[in-house]
This record gives structure tokens, sequence and C-alpha cells, in this order.
């Protein structure tokens, strides 16, 4: 699996982004990115769950034992305070630093 | 916020063993979930199910990626700083309450060695680490004169003219000052008369001891320098208080020193008590004349003064020392007679005052911590056995998912709760010992400024080595269990040797270490005994003493000294209850006496030191002295006889050994060309232990004993003793009355017992004697202790090979044999490794031994002897358990 440096970073974003709203289990968070980046970012579909962990143990995630709306037993991720505070952080850092390569790629294009 | 409806997941510190479960849930989930997205996509079931799985990639990588994960949450939570948690500490209580008995024998162990260890750190803190109660004191030392002879240095005081030879010449030592520490009678207008310890001082005294006035001023140089001139006193603050009641006017007031009227000039600091560490009063060394005869201050030859001074920067205790060796060789140059053989030497103040105690401080110390060593093997060897027994509990959590890092953890809070609950049962007993070895030490075998007590330095020195201990012990038997050896933990339920090795390599140390201690302790003790065997040539019991000093101006000549003599002993003989007194000018086992040159009458060139008492009559009679030769001293050896003497049989041994009994031999005291100055020898009496126990008569520097006729060579300091008749109801109250009678100002003091003398000679080798035996008998125990508990775990283990042994034809005989020579050959290799180290280590112990070599082979022989015999007796309970054991009974259990 090609997990750069980019990649693990950009997978932990999108991940915290996604739970932002409300607890989520793995499959629900995995769904969402699929949905949302329309496959683009859809490699190994497995490669997610190292990530969660990861954000739990680092304490950006918290993740308790809950029911499905089908009654099945899942484990439910939401954001915790560091969690929050992290991703503001970085999709500031995110909307920067995309903005420049933008403006960059942009001016290229021009000249 | 959305509400968190959810019950609580097992946090961190939770179950580990739910984690591997958890995470193939986890994924599972995801699957069903993926796999019914795809069959709502279209898919057969079987086709959505292959599709979840390549999309979702290799599943076991991503599982065993995750529990990586998952003990690294553990881990970062268990790290030794940051998870140390309360949650820990309750557990392992909990799991030292289950096994009561093992807690209990650990904890004791541990308190047991702790307190000890405690108890002689604060004494060795006091005593020896502590800074003594004078500025800058590392730069102080004393300057010891003495005299050179047969390759021993006899101590001697200096005298004045010497000490200012000194202090003109040196250039390492500035300044350099001398005092004498004297006893002074002081009384005040209608209040009785009082000893107190007085130190007549020369100039500079205190500026280097960094004395400081609480009112007034010490003395000034016209009052240190004018002979006589000028009599005045400086109080100690606790005098001052104690007899004055803190008067604030009392600078200025005068007071009776020996009836001399002196003036108070000033009060010290609270807590300088001078170099004695217990002086009262302070007057200038030029008013000698209140202590004695004002002319010894240009007598060379009297020499009654320590000296001490500050080494200037640059000099060390052995750059003066050879300085003053030059000095001293100037001035055996100039005076021939008075400085035959004398040199100085220079000591630290710290060796000044402490002596060999600072050595028996140090090997006690040294002994406390094998006992440490001994204790905590025996704790870790506990902590292994029961490692084993819940090898079964610690295989199955680790299956579970606990870290190894997490079982260690977990058994090393075990074993430093364990040393934790040591320790409060250690301070418990070393405030308790601490007591107890405050009344076994003597008086004077600490010096005066050591007070030991369980400080914060102690508190916190216990806290240490209770930590060491703690994760000393608990080590290997932690690292063990943690590191898992899981299938050998569970094979070992089934006879496979697991943890065996460590266990034995435990006891042996034990053994070795309970050695060392033993012959450590068989040393000194056999030395105490060597000490008592010593014959002091006197009936110890029923003998009272006391002193009392003749004030000259009451007491101006001989003739008042002699008449007062006969009145006192006269007096004391008539109190109901004493069956003889006597009086002599010193005392056994009390103090110095003075000493001087005899020569042979025929041969005045060759010149011996010894040691000169004048006694009355009485006085052989009363110790109790046998008489070899000729008679006691009698009545009619006065003033008006010709001169004559009592010897000892070691006197005449060295200074006639030609004469046969000695008797009627004559010999010179002081200068030959004075015929006064003969005396005859009238009796031999059997050599008497004076000085100390240990002293080898025929050698100097302890030189032979000449007892004078008190009516001939009289003594202004007198000792009285008293034989009494009954030694339970001694009449130590009417015979200070008698002496009050015959004068009411004479204080009466240093009262006392010859038995307390000489206890006070063997207290200190008592003292080591006993605290070594002490150590070595506890670290035997705690040695056997651990023989017992690897035979019998051993034992245990191998119940099935036994029976199968016993079952094919062994004899119970021969398996007790193999266990107790199991136990044996453990103990012999202990025994062999502690014997090699003490060869090379009892050199420490040389100094605090009296006629026993410090490889003593009889006590090697003896404490290797009761080692391997009572580990012997250790490895025979399992060893009998193991014989007796019904080879069907055991299979069947198995």
């Amino acid at each position: 699996m090609g997990g750069s440096d980019l990649f693990t970073g950009t997978l932990d974003i999108l991940v915290l982004r996604t739970v932002q709203p409300g607890p989520l289990h793995g499959y629900a968070i995995g769904k969402a990115l699929r949905d949302r980046s329309d496959g683009v970012l859809s490699v190994e579909e497995g490669a997610l769950y190292p990530a969660l962990h990861r954000l739990q143990r680092r304490g950006l995630l918290e993740a308790v034992w809950g029911k499905t709306d089908t009654g099945r037993r899942a484990k439910f991720y939401r954001l915790s305070d560091a969690g929050r505070a992290h991703l503001d952080e970085e999709t500031a850092r995110w909307r920067e630093y995309s903005g420049a390569v933008g403006a960059i790629l942009d001016g290229a294009g021009e000249a | 916020m959305r509400p968190w409806p959810f019950r609580r997941a097992p946090g961190p510190g939770g179950l580990e063993g739910d984690a591997d479960a958890e995470i193939r849930d986890e994924l599972d989930l995801y699957l069903e979930l993926r796999t019914e997205e795809l069959i709502e996509e279209g898919m057969t079931p079987a086709a959505a199910r292959r599709g979840a799985e390549r999309r979702f990639g290799n599943r076991r990588e991503i599982e065993r990626r995750l529990r990586r994960e998952a003990r690294r949450r553990h881990t970062r939570d268990g790290r030794w700083t940051m998870g140390w948690s309360t949650r820990d500490v309750m557990y392992a209580l909990r799991g030292l309450a289950r096994a009561p008995g093992f807690a209990a024998v650990a904890i004791l162990t541990l308190g047991v060695a702790l307190g000890a260890n405690t108890a002689i750190f604060s004494v060795l803190d006091a005593a020896v680490l502590r800074a003594l109660p004078f500025a800058d004191h590392e730069r102080l030392v004393f300057v010891n004169g003495y005299h050179l002879q047969d390759g021993q240095r006899a101590i001697r005081n200096a005298s004045v003219p010497e000490f200012r030879d000194w202090r003109e010449r040196t250039r390492s030592i500035d300044p350099m000052v001398a005092y004498d520490p004297s006893g002074v009678t002081l009384s005040r207008a209608d209040e009785g008369a009082e000893r107190v310890l007085a130190e007549l001082v020369s100039e500079g005294y205190f500026d280097v001891l960094g004395g400081a006035v609480a009112s007034g001023r010490f003395f000034t140089e016209d009052e240190l320098s004018t002979p006589g001139g000028h009599p005045v006193a400086v109080l100690a603050h606790e005098l001052w208080q104690r007899r004055f009641a803190g008067d604030p006017d009392v600078v200025g007031q005068t007071v009776e020193i020996n009836e001399r009227t002196v003036t108070v000039v000033g009060v010290a600091a609270e807590g300088f008590r001078g170099a004695t560490l217990s002086t009262e009063l302070w007057l200038p060394l030029a008013m000698i004349g209140i202590v004695g005869s004002p002319d010894i201050l240009e007598s060379r030859g009297t020499r009654f003064l320590p000296v001490l001074g500050r080494l200037v920067p640059g000099a060390t205790v052995a750059s003066a020392e050879a300085e003053l060796d030059e000095i001293s060789l100037e001035l055996q140059a100039l005076y021939p007679d008075a400085h035959e053989d004398r040199f100085a030497q220079v000591r630290s103040f710290r060796e000044g005052y402490l002596g060999t105690t600072g050595d028996l401080l140090w090997v006690l110390f040294g002994a406390g911590a094998l006992l440490l060593l001994v204790a905590s093997a025996n704790v870790a060897n506990l902590l292994l056995v029961r490692a084993h027994g819940r090898a079964g509990e610690l295989v199955v959590r680790r299956a579970l998912g606990a870290s190894g890092g997490r079982l260690t953890r977990q058994l090393m809070t075990e074993s430093l709760v364990l040393a934790g609950l040591g320790g409060v049962v250690g301070f418990v007993l070393a405030a308790w010992g601490l007591g107890a070895l405050t009344e076994l030490v003597p008086d004077g075998v600490l010096p005066a400024y050591a007070d030991p007590v369980i400080s914060g330095r102690v508190f916190a020195f216990t806290l240490v080595v209770l930590a060491l201990v703690g994760i000393g012990a608990g080590l290997v038997p932690a690292v063990r269990s943690g590191r898992g050896d899981l299938a050998g933990a569970l094979r070992g339920a089934r006879g496979a040797v697991s943890g065996g090795r460590a266990q034995r390599v435990f006891v042996t140390t034990q053994v070795a270490l309970a050695l060392l201690l033993l012959i450590g302790a068989g040393l000194l003790t056999r030395s105490f005994r060597a000490q008592l065997a010593v014959d002091p040539g006197m009936e110890m019991d029923g003998v009272h003493v006391f002193r009392v000093e003749l004030p000259s101006s009451r007491y101006p000549d001989a003739e008042a000294l002699r008449v007062f003599t006969e009145q006192l002993t006269r007096a004391v003989s008539v109190v109901p209850g004493v069956s003889s007194v006597a009086a002599s000018s010193d005392f056994p086992f009390r103090g110095r006496s003075s000493g001087s040159y005899v020569a042979r009458e025929d041969d005045p060139e060759t010149r011996i030191r010894y040691h000169r008492h004048s006694v009355s009559p009485g006085y052989f009679t009363n110790l109790g002295v046998e008489l070899l030769a000729g008679r006691f001293l009698e009545e009619r050896d006065d003033e008006r006889a010709a001169g004559v003497a009592v010897v000892t049989e070691a006197f005449v041994r060295r200074v006639f050994p030609d004469a046969g009994s000695g008797v009627g031999r004559t010999f010179w005291i002081g200068n030959p060309s004075n015929p006064d100055n003969l005396a005859e020898i009238v009796g031999v009496v059997e050599d008497v232990r004076y000085r100390n126990l240990t002293q080898d008569m025929m050698a100097e520097p302890n030189s032979p004993d000449v007892f004078f006729s008190l009516r001939q060579v009289p003594s202004r300091t007198l000792e009285v003793s008293y034989r009494v008749a009954a030694a339970d109801a001694p009449p130590v109250a009417r015979v200070r009355d008698a002496v009050r009678a015959i004068d009411p100002d004479l204080p009466v003091f240093a009262e006392s017992t010859l038995r307390e003398g000489y206890l006070q000679q063997t207290a200190t080798p008592r003292l080591a004697a006993l605290l070594m035996s002490l150590f070595g008998a506890v670290a035997l125990t705690l040695a056997c202790v651990g023989i017992y508990g690897v035979l019998a775990f051993t034992v245990a283990r191998r119940t099935r090979e036994i029976a199968v042994r016993r079952a094919l034809g062994a004899k119970a005989g021969d398996v007790a044999r193999s266990v107790v020579w199991q136990g044996v050959t453990m103990a012999a290799l202990g025994a062999a490794i502690g014997a090699g180290g003490a060869a090379l280590g009892v050199r420490v112990l040389e100094g605090l031994l009296f006629s026993i070599p410090p490889t003593d082979p009889v006590t090697f022989a003896l404490a290797a002897a009761a080692t391997l015999a009572v580990a012997a007796l250790a490895a025979a309970i399992p060893a009998w358990r193991a014989a007796t054991r019904s080879p069907a009974e055991a299979l069947a259990q198995e």
C-alpha cells in the first residue's frame, strides 16, 4: 500500500472531517469517503482501519461500542476535543497549502 | 453536540484480552456491510462477498497492524512514569492480601533489613557524615605530640614551652592554639560548690573554633598573656542558663573558681562548648595558677596541653605533619633531654573525635548493606516462586492480550509495594532500634556532637535504598514473566525447570553473604572474648570510687594534703557498710596517670618510661591485687622514711630481668644526682590492667606501673575507693556526707564503680560483636529460608519423577539424600565464595580486633561448618517430605 506521508496526513484529515458532525462506525466512514471523493482516494478500503486506530491512539478520536440502526454491534468513532482542534488547524493549513499550490499552478498556466 | 448514548467501551487499561476479538468484530462488520452494499448493487451474494474482501485488501496484514497499534496504545499507557497508577498499586495490594503468608515473610524480611540499615545510617550520618559543630571544620586539625618508643607512638600532650616552639616555627598551621581541659570547683556567694569542666585557653582559641559571644566579650590579648594577672572567665551559654538563670547582668559579676574570685567578662553563644564539646567555662591559660602550679607555664617537661589549629590554605594534614617532623628534630637538637624521641602528628578534627569509632561505624554500615542484599535476594526468590505459582494466570493474561511490558510493570509494582511496606516496618524498627542502640552505646564511644536521629537525610537515604531494593528484588522475576516464556511456564506445571537457575544463583549469593557476615561476627566475638579472658588483676565487684580535688588555697602544702587524706580515709572507713577504703592519685580505667622515666641505680643512662601512681596502704587489698613478693605499702612508709615503691611483675621483667623477685633493688626516679630520688622496691604485685585491657605490659608505650606511698608522694587529686559489704545497698550517700563533714566546700564528683569502668572498657567490642552476630544470624536464617524455599519448590515440581523413581525401587533414603545433597552443594558453593570474599575483605576489621588475626582459621572453619550444617538442616524438611510421600498417591495427584 502506497501510503505516503502526504496520503496519510490527508486521510487523517478526511477521517476527522467525516466524523465531525457525529459518531460513525468504520463502514460508514469508509462509505462517506468513497462517496464524496468519487472513488479518487480509494486504494485498499481496509487501510482505513489502521488510520482509525492510530487516530484513536493519538487521542484525536474516541471510540465506543454501540449498536447500528439494524441492531448490529459496531465500534463508533467520534471526534475528541483534541481531534477537533487538530482538524481546525490542519484544515486551515491545508487551505493555505492548496491555495498556494493552486496559485502557482494557475500562474504557470498563464505564462 | 449530540448526546453520547452508548455504553462506554473498556478503556486502554481494560481487559486487554478483548482487543483481538474487537479487531475481528470490527473488520467483520465492515465486510458484512460492504457485502450487503455490493448485493444491493446487483451482485450475487458469493461474488459480493469476494468483492468486498478483494476491495478490503490483505486482511491478515491489516489485523496485524491493528494489533500492533493496540499494543502500542497499552505500552504508552503502561510506561513507567506515566501510567503508574493507583490501580496497579491496588492490584498489587489485592494480590498480596490473597497471599498473606508470602506477603508477611517478604515484608518482615525487608523490614528487618531496612530497619537495621536506617538505624545504622542515622548513627553514621550523625557521627561521620554530618558537619562538625565548628565553622570551617574541614581545615581544623589536632596536633598530638608523641614519644616514639619501640616504633610505637605514645601520644602525650604538649608542654607550654613546647607549644610555643611549635607555634613560632610552623607555617602550615595558623593559628595554632592550646587549651587545658580541667575540672574546677565553681561556687557563688551562699550557693553550694559544683564541679564544672573548664578550658584554660591560649590566644586565638575562640577564633580558630569559630566561637562567638552572646554577651560581653572574649579575653583580651593582655588577659591572655599576663601570667596570673587577670582572673577573668567566659561562661558557656548552658552554664549561664543553668547556674545563673540567664541573668542578663552576669557580665561584670564575680564567681569563685577553685576559691579564687574571678570576674565574668562574657557569655559564649548558645551551642559553643569548646574543643571538648562539653566545656562550661573558659579561663585564660595565663591563669593556670587557678588549677595548678603557675610554674608549669615554664616547665618544658610538664605536658598537659592538647593543641589544635587551622591549616593555612594549601597545607594538608600530611604537609603539616612533615613540617612538624622537621621542627621536632630541631627541638630534639636544642633540648636533648626534654625532647628525646619526641615528635608530633597532625590529625583532622573528624579523625580526632572519632578514633576507631569511625571504622566501626563503616564496618557496621557495610554489614548492614550485606544484610540488605541477603534480604533482597530472599524476596527476589519469593517473587520468583510466586511468579511460578501464578504462571497459569500470567500465561492466560498474556494470551488475552496483556503486553509483556504490562505484566513486568505489574510485578515490579508488587515488588515496590512490598519494599514500601517493608520500609514502613523498617522505620518502626529503626526508631525502636535507634533507642536500643543509644542505650547500648556507652558514653564516649560516639563523639559528643553526634546525636543520632531519623532526620530528613536519613529518611531520604532509606527511601532511595527502599526503591533500589524494590527494583532490584523485582527485576529478575518481573522481566522473566514479562518476557513471557509462556510455553516454558506452562510446561513448568508439568515438570520442566524454568527459573530454577536464577533461584539457585540467589540462594548461593545469600549463603556467600551470610557466611561473610558470620565470619565478621565470629572474629569480633572471638576478639571480644579474648578481651574478657584478660585477667584485669583485680576483684571487680563491690568497689565504689569518687574523686575530690584539693584546692591549693586551703591545702597549700604536702602536709595539708597528707592530713586531709588521713582524715578522709578514716572517716569513710567508719561509715556502716564500708569494709575497706583506700585513696590514690588515680584509679583503674579512670583517665590518665602521669608518667616519667626511671633508671636502675647501677645504670642511670638507660631510661625507661613508667606510669606513676601514689596510693594509700589499703589500696592493693581494697582492689584485691595479689602480692607476689615482699610486702605492700604500709603506714610506716611516710615522709620521714626512705623512698619505697611497690612495682608490678612487668616492671621487674623489664627493668630488672636479672634480679629474681626484684625486691630490695633500687632505681632512680628523676635526676640521678639527688639521693632523695632513689626508691627501693619493697613489694611486687601481679600485673594490673590499669589503663585498658588490651595493652601489652611489656611493650612501650604501655609502660609498666610503679606505686609510691601517698604519704611520700602526695596528690591534690584523690580517687577515694571503698569496698562495700553488701553490693545491693552501697552507702554512697553516707560516704558523701562523711566527706562533707570534713570539708563542706569540697565537691565529690565522678562517682562510679570499678565494674562500670571495666564495662566501659569492653563496651565497644561488646557492641561490635553483638551487632555483627545479630546481622550474621539474621542473614543465615534468611539464607536457610532461601535454601528451604528452592528445595521445597524443586521437590514439588519433581513429584512425578520422584514417584516414578520410588516406584522403580529407589529407597526413601536415596531420595532424601539426593535432595539434601542438592541443598548442601548449593550451600557449599556459596560458602566457598563467601570464604574467599571474607579472606579478601576482613582486613577492614583489623583495627577492631584484639589478639585475633583477621584471617583466623578457627573462625573461618567454624563459620563455614555452621553454615553448611544449617543448610543441611534447611534441606532436611523438603527431603523428608519427598522421601515419605507414597508414590501411588503422588502419581494419582499428578
